[in-house]
């Protein structure tokens, strides 16, 4: 024992061996059968081999297709909205000018969203896009003179309060993000770019822009998966798994109906196959051609 | 943080975690569970603190005509999806599973698939009750001739009316009696205050089935299994509603049904006047709509023109006892005195407000006019005498208890009637699509 | 275009995310830019009340009729003449299984996250460290976990556990979650800046490997330990869809599980609902108060990587 604990050659071994018995039981395992299960029909514990027909099943399947498309969606609104809005404020927030003070307020409360566990958010949020004339949203839009809107029966103002949640969690923490990576950013860039004349905008695109590059390739990553991951935001909100006309489904939500309320676990696998295929395929696109990996293997 | 102090956080940390893994291996009750007492321990789980309340209920007056062979009856309340979910797990898993179950009717094909279902055949414990039993509501949850389930209720379906809206236009509800008499009034009522009259629902599945049904269609074929949503009578009963949808007399409402938050504040505030909808119904106005009190008249269902039933029995509740539980028998005999016995009927419609399954109850006028029975106070006409009038036309829709009505259900309330109301899609090309949609996920 | 300054792996002290840039200038403001931090203050003022107004609007929730709350909405139009500390009461009176739902998420969180500190920093630890055979294996696995969605792997693992008969057990909820990719990222990042000469040190005094670990690398790591015990103690509290799945007796339940069965007409416990679900967010704000810093550090960690 003494000598195990003094061993060079073995204590990598050692160290490194609790996280190889995690990965394996609760990774690969279920990972490897996962696929196999994609390939199953399971009533009662009992499995029968049905070879590609789920994926056949899934290809022809409408509600599916309507999942997958209203993750895609979410996604790349998120991204429209969660990068840009940040990225603003965090340059905002890293000006000289304005009270040090107010900043600090600013920062911690945009945080306090982060800190709300989504299934608080999603109760208040359902509450609050109520469709009542009394609902906060409506109070708001009635205020501008437009009719009340019935929320969350609608697929695009339902979409929206899906997008006001996450704009609403994720902007504080995102430009916390860049503001890490701005401060990063060495300061005579800009008393260089001052002396050749060019404005602040020119600033911002010629010299911030391109320096936040790996900041906004993490937050693009994290967004791509969170969004298509999407489920709780929409279960909290719709206060369950059910939307009209699916419009709050996301794949996760899909994969959850079927395997779990509907106990048709083969064919949920199939799903959850498919959101692998997805998230691996936009990731690994998106980290090539950023070219994080080749930064990875040079350094 | 020196090494002892952390040594002892690591040791504590896993010890922590071995108590975990302990702690959480209990719940299997493989030993007969009698006390020394007498009594027996009996697990039930429901989806509504209604229930739960009823069935202590039941336990206790079990218990005072029992005092030998009590039963200790120890329930867990889960919401609607959760319960039924943890349920499945249990059965997949074939451990944790309780010993009595409510299971509500659009899942309960769930759990009696296959030759060999996990739920105990209740055919015997049900005889000495049944012939007062609506035999068309122990159909709904039979497989092959064997009982796995006991209803809570009728659900025949019922009109609801707010008479003083409706008199207010010069509408008397009681000459509504076909779906255009239905119609016309709520055109009238709508064009006359602008506010909805009737609702049409896209949350739930129940007032389809009923029209369908009453033009003497199903939505499943004889064999029980094949789909058949696209067919005449199925084409009839949507345009109806639909039709009625374009005159005004029909409208949508938050929440997709009238059994939800947001719709019991709206038809409280009398923003929709007339709501066909099971009996059971009646509970939803006591409970959550106190303004109407005095002002909601009971009416039987509209009609098609030669309807081939006059009314249906809808939603419902299975209760079923697990065929692993030690406690098998004992719990068998209770819940069929729990369910099906007379005094069972009675309370189910003194506490639960709901039309009992045992028609001996139906004709008891002590108990059905009682006046100081909250729900007679509340309505200003009698449920059983509304029942009494159709029970003779109530029918069983097959397709209700069909192994594949859970994936039609589900589509229905989550996007075909969408597609009718919100949409406003054509009802043929709706089915067209709905029908295709099913066979894919059925692989028929 | 250098993206090199940022990327390059600088020793992460708390780093220069938090700690404010340093200005000489503040003493003498020309016109201009006074009106510009006028303009600027208003705007992040006013953004910072509507990010607000959720928490504030279910506080005052919590003196209201939950069944009115659920059917009408939350809106403007408070009736603050109705308030009442009746819900309060219920809280502490008749609040059910809440409490325990509140202690088992304490609880499970802090097993979740001393366990995951360590099996993460040790992995870390080994990978900033050490030269070793599967050594790129074992990095690239960390990778990999980053990029695999759980929610795939949450249903062979559901039929694995209920085929184990360990539903409904705690250990089951742990386990999986303890390999978190960014927080072995943010350590093996953290343990690259450290000179390895210290090791050398501990190893010519006789300290043993584990010891140096223990005694010597983790005291100099605290601050990386404290932004990723946030980090992790937050996800950990809100853990959702697996203990949804696992857990079936309510006494187990963790209060994101047992928030989300109080949203059910046949419950009438709207009441509880909402000053549950305030309740719930009390201990993170009080803790964020205290630690700020780290907090801010621990959710931003992954953007630091480089």
């Amino acid at each position: 024992m003494r000598k195990l604990l003094y061993n060079q050659k073995l204590a990598p071994y050692l160290f490194v061996l609790p996280f190889l018995l995690t990965v394996a039981v609760f990774w690969l395992f279920p990972l490897v059968r996962s696929f196999i299960m994609s390939t199953q029909e399971i009533i009662y514990g009992q499995a029968e081999f049905l070879g590609f027909a789920n994926y056949e099943r899934l290809w022809r399947d409408r509600v599916f297709w309507k999942a997958l498309w209203n993750s895609l969606r979410y996604m790349l609104l998120t991204l429209v909205l969660l990068v840009p809005i940040p990225m603003i404020l965090a340059s905002v927030i890293n000006s000289k000018v304005g009270s040090e003070r107010i900043k600090g307020f600013f920062k911690a409360s945009m945080f306090v969203p982060a800190l709300t566990s989504v299934v608080v958010a999603g109760i208040v949020f359902r509450l609050m896009f109520s469709e009542t004339s009394s609902g906060m949203m409506n109070q708001i839009i009635e205020f501008f003179g437009f009719g009340p809107v019935r929320w969350l029966r609608e697929d695009l103002t339902g979409l929206f309060a899906l997008l006001v949640i996450a704009l609403w969690r994720w902007t504080g923490v995102n430009t916390m993000y860049f503001l890490a990576g701005l401060q990063a950013i060495p300061q005579d860039y800009y008393e260089a770019a001052s002396i050749d004349g060019a404005s602040k905008i020119k600033q911002f695109f010629h010299i911030t822009v391109p320096n936040l590059k790996p900041t906004i390739v993490y937050v693009v990553t994290i967004s791509v998966y969170g969004g298509l991951a999407m489920f709780l935001e929409s279960f909290m909100l719709y206060a369950g798994n059910m939307s009209p006309n699916n419009q709050g489904l996301t794949i996760v939500g899909y994969l959850y109906r079927k395997g779990i309320q509907e106990n048709d676990l083969g064919f949920a696998s199939a799903v959850g196959v498919v959101l692998l295929v997805i998230v691996l395929a936009i990731n690994i696109t998106q980290l090539v051609a950023t070219g994080t990996f080749k930064k990875e293997r040079t350094r | 943080m020196n090494r002892r102090r952390l040594t002892a956080s690591v040791l504590a940390a896993s010890l922590a975690l071995g108590g975990l893994a302990a702690c959480g291996g209990g719940g299997d009750s493989a030993e007969p569970a009698v006390n020394e007492d007498g009594s027996t321990d009996v697990t039930m789980w429901v989806f509504a603190e209604v229930h739960a309340d009823f069935y202590d209920a039941m336990a206790a007056s079990w218990n005072e005509a029992n005092p030998d062979r009590k039963i200790n009856l120890e329930m867990i309340v889960y919401p609607y999806e959760e319960m039924h979910n943890k349920l499945q797990v249990a059965v997949n898993a074939g451990e944790g599973l309780p010993d009595v179950v409510d299971i509500e009717v659009n899942k309960f094909a769930n759990f009696v698939l296959g030759s060999n279902p996990p739920l105990l055949d209740l055919t015997s414990a049900a005889e000495p009750y049944r012939a007062d039993i609506v035999e068309a509501r122990l159909d709904l949850y039979s497989k092959d001739d064997k009982i796995y389930g006991y209803p809570t209720h009728v659900g025949a379906f019922v009109a609801f009316y707010n008479e003083e809206l409706l008199s207010a236009q010069g509408i008397d509800y009681k000459t509504i009696v076909t779906w255009d008499d239905f119609r016309a009034a709520g055109q009238k009522y709508n064009q006359a205050t602008g506010k909805a009259f009737g609702l049409a629902e896209t949350g739930v599945t129940f007032v389809e089935p009923l029209i369908t049904a009453q033009f003497g269609g199903e939505w499943i074929a004889d064999d029980g299994e094949t789909i058949d949503v696209d067919n005449a009578e199925t084409l009839e009963a949507l345009t109806l509603l639909q039709n009625m949808q374009t005159d005004g007399a029909i409208s949508t409402i938050a929440g997709g049904s009238p059994d939800a938050e947001e719709a019991y504040g709206m038809i409280n505030n009398g923003d929709y006047a007339a709501i066909v909808y099971p009996a059971w119904y009646t509970s939803r106005y006591v409970d959550y709509m106190p303004d109407l009190a005095g002002k909601v008249a009971i009416a039987p269902a509209p009609v098609t023109a030669n309807a081939a039933v006059e009314t249906i029995g809808g939603g419902g509740t299975g209760t079923a006892v697990t065929r692993t539980s030690p406690v098998a028998d004992f719990a068998a005999e209770w819940l069929a005195y729990a369910k099906l016995s007379p005094e069972a009927n009675v309370a189910v419609w003194e506490e639960l407000g709901f039309d009992p399954v045992n028609m001996s109850v139906w004709e008891d006028e002590a108990v059905t006019h009682n006046p100081d029975n909250k729900y007679n106070q509340y309505f200003t006409t009698n449920l059983f005498d509304v029942l009494n009038g159709v029970k003779d036309g109530i029918g069983h829709w097959q397709s209700f208890s069909s192994p594949n009505w859970p994936p039609v259900d589900n589509l229905f309330r989550t996007v075909t009637l969408n597609e009718l109301f919100e949409e406003k899609k054509p009802a043929q090309d709706v089915i067209t699509q709905a029908q295709a949609d099913l066979q894919n996920e059925l692989g028929q | 275009m250098s993206t090199n300054t940022a990327t390059k792996p600088t020793p992460a002290k708390p780093g220069p995310m938090t700690s404010e840039p340093v200005r000489s200038e503040d003493r003498v403001k020309p016109m201009g830019a006074r009106v510009g931090g006028w303009i600027m203050a208003i705007f992040l003022i006013v953004i910072a009340i509507i990010a607000l107004t959720p928490i504030v609007m279910i506080f005052l929730g919590t003196f209201q009729d939950g069944g009115e709350l659920i059917r009408n909405g939350i809106g403007f139009n408070i009736d603050f003449s109705a308030f009442s500390i009746a819900n309060y009461e219920m809280l502490f009176t008749d609040s059910g299984n809440y409490f325990r739902w509140f202690l088992n998420t304490f609880f499970l969180t802090v097993v979740q996250v001393t366990l995951t500190l360590l099996v993460s920093s040790f992995v870390a630890y080994g990978l900033a460290m050490y030269e070793f055979k599967g050594k790129t294996a074992t990095f690239l696995a960390v990778i990999i976990l980053m990029t695999v969605p759980f929610e795939m792997l949450m249903l062979p693992l559901y039929v694995q556990i209920n085929d184990m008969g360990l539903a409904d057990t705690y250990a089951v909820i742990i386990l999986p979650f303890l390999a978190q990719a960014v927080t072995i990222f943010f350590f093996r990042q953290y343990f690259i800046g450290i000179p390895k000469e210290l090791l050398e040190a501990g190893r010519v005094d006789g300290v043993s490997e584990f010891g140096i670990f223990f005694r010597l690398i983790l005291p100099i790591a605290k601050p990386a330990l404290a932004a990723m015990a946030i980090l992790n103690g937050m996800t950990s509290w809100n853990n959702f869809l697996w203990p949804l799945l696992v857990l079936v007796t309510p006494e187990k339940f963790t209060l994101p599980i047992g928030l989300n069965t109080l949203l059910t007409p046949h419950g009438n416990n709207y009441e509880l609902l909402i000053i549950g679900a305030f309740f719930s967010l009390i201990p993170i704000l009080i803790l964020f108060l205290a630690f700020q810093k780290y907090f801010i550090e621990g959710m931003t960690a992954g953007a630091v990587k480089g």
